[in-house]
């Protein structure tokens, strides 16, 4: 469990400053400090929450925030995925608690050490992965409280909610490596900017179909070359 | 500000994507297996989400007066700039948030 714990040391400073932006951003987005605390505790999703936000701001409808939610955390299904030889001999409570908790960095750091280990589920990587989720949840909820706390401080004129955006932004462009990707990027972009004006923020909804099949499109037109 | 009802059900409903999410494969994996063609689009998906989220934060678009650019885009590029050129995400932030305060105080608005 210490392994795991020194493992993810590094990635824990990038946690908390995401965490303050986090914080800062739900009491701007106009929620009161009450209902930031349990947003942060229940959802406990940085980026969700950080997409939830301008959505909830606009009263856009109870099932787009939900289908918006499923999409940002996409990247998790496959994470699980990619761990659940790992914990498959688990009881169903320790895989709910271990998966609910489950965070980026974990997955990295859990993946770089024990990808390629010849046995899956010992004792050993489970405690290594607890070693790695638990100080992630101290750190990511006390930074998401001072961040609340913050926010209720400091004034409207200092348009930290544009914090929120910037952290977002910090998050995708490392992402942005290959051609398809940024032509997807590109696409839901310009799509994102033409149809902001359609009711129930369902723009959002054009912009994901239409950056997946950009990505797709180009990804398949770049392939035969690479056959050949 | 929306209803507490409004706001609470939307909190709920987050923590259930956190749950589905994370827990979904570690519960059932058992019984799922994801296509190679459902795979290479759910890579697409979360980034064109996120790309839908930011794009009308820094390009509003106003009901009567149409398109609108403001500081913002300016903060956000030179953020991006800072990005690019330091692969730093607390700096990207920092130089973000400094280039709109300075910019709105040079343009005094």
């Amino acid at each position: 469990m210490l392994d795991g714990m020194r493992a993810v040391s590094p990635g824990l400073i990038a946690l908390a400053i995401w965490g303050v932006v986090t914080g800062v951003a739900m009491v701007k987005a106009g929620l009161s400090e009450q209902q930031a605390v349990v947003m942060s505790l229940l959802v406990y999703a940085g980026s969700a929450q950080l997409t939830a936000l301008p959505l909830m701001a606009a009263g856009a409808p109870l099932w787009l925030i939900f289908a918006a939610g499923i999409i940002v955390n996409l990247r998790f299904l496959i994470f699980g995925a990619a761990l659940h030889p790992f914990f498959r001999d688990l009881s169903w409570r320790k895989r709910l608690f271990l998966g609910y908790l489950s965070v980026d960095i974990s997955f990295i750091v859990f993946m770089s050490r024990y990808a390629d280990a010849p046995k899956k589920g010992t004792f050993e990587q489970h405690w290594f992965f607890v070693g790695t989720i638990l100080p992630a949840w101290v750190i990511w909820q006390a930074t998401s409280m001072i961040g609340i706390a913050l926010g209720a401080i400091v004034p409207v004129s200092w348009s930290l909610e544009f914090g929120a955006v910037l952290a977002l932004m910090a998050m995708m462009i490392p992402y942005v490596t290959s051609r398809p990707v940024f032509a997807s990027v590109v696409a839901s972009g310009v799509t994102a900017w033409l149809t902001q004006l359609w009711p129930l923020r369902l723009g959002l909804l054009a912009a994901v179909v239409i950056g997946i099949a950009a990505g797709m499109w180009v990804e398949m037109r770049s392939r035969p070359k690479v056959q050949n | 500000m929306q209803s507490p009802e409004y706001l609470y059900s939307a909190i709920v409903l987050l923590a259930l994507c956190t749950a589905i999410c994370r827990a979904g494969y570690f519960m059932f994996g058992h019984y799922i297996s994801l296509s190679e063609g459902l795979r290479s689009a759910l890579r697409y998906a979360p980034l064109a989400a996120l790309t839908g989220i930011v794009v009308p934060e820094l390009l509003p678009w106003h009901p009567v007066d149409g398109p609108q650019v403001d500081l913002r885009l300016l903060a956000a590029t030179i953020a991006v700039g800072v990005f690019l050129w330091t692969r730093n995400g607390f700096l990207l932030i920092v130089s973000g948030m400094v280039a709109l305060w300075v910019s709105r105080w040079i343009f005094g608005l």
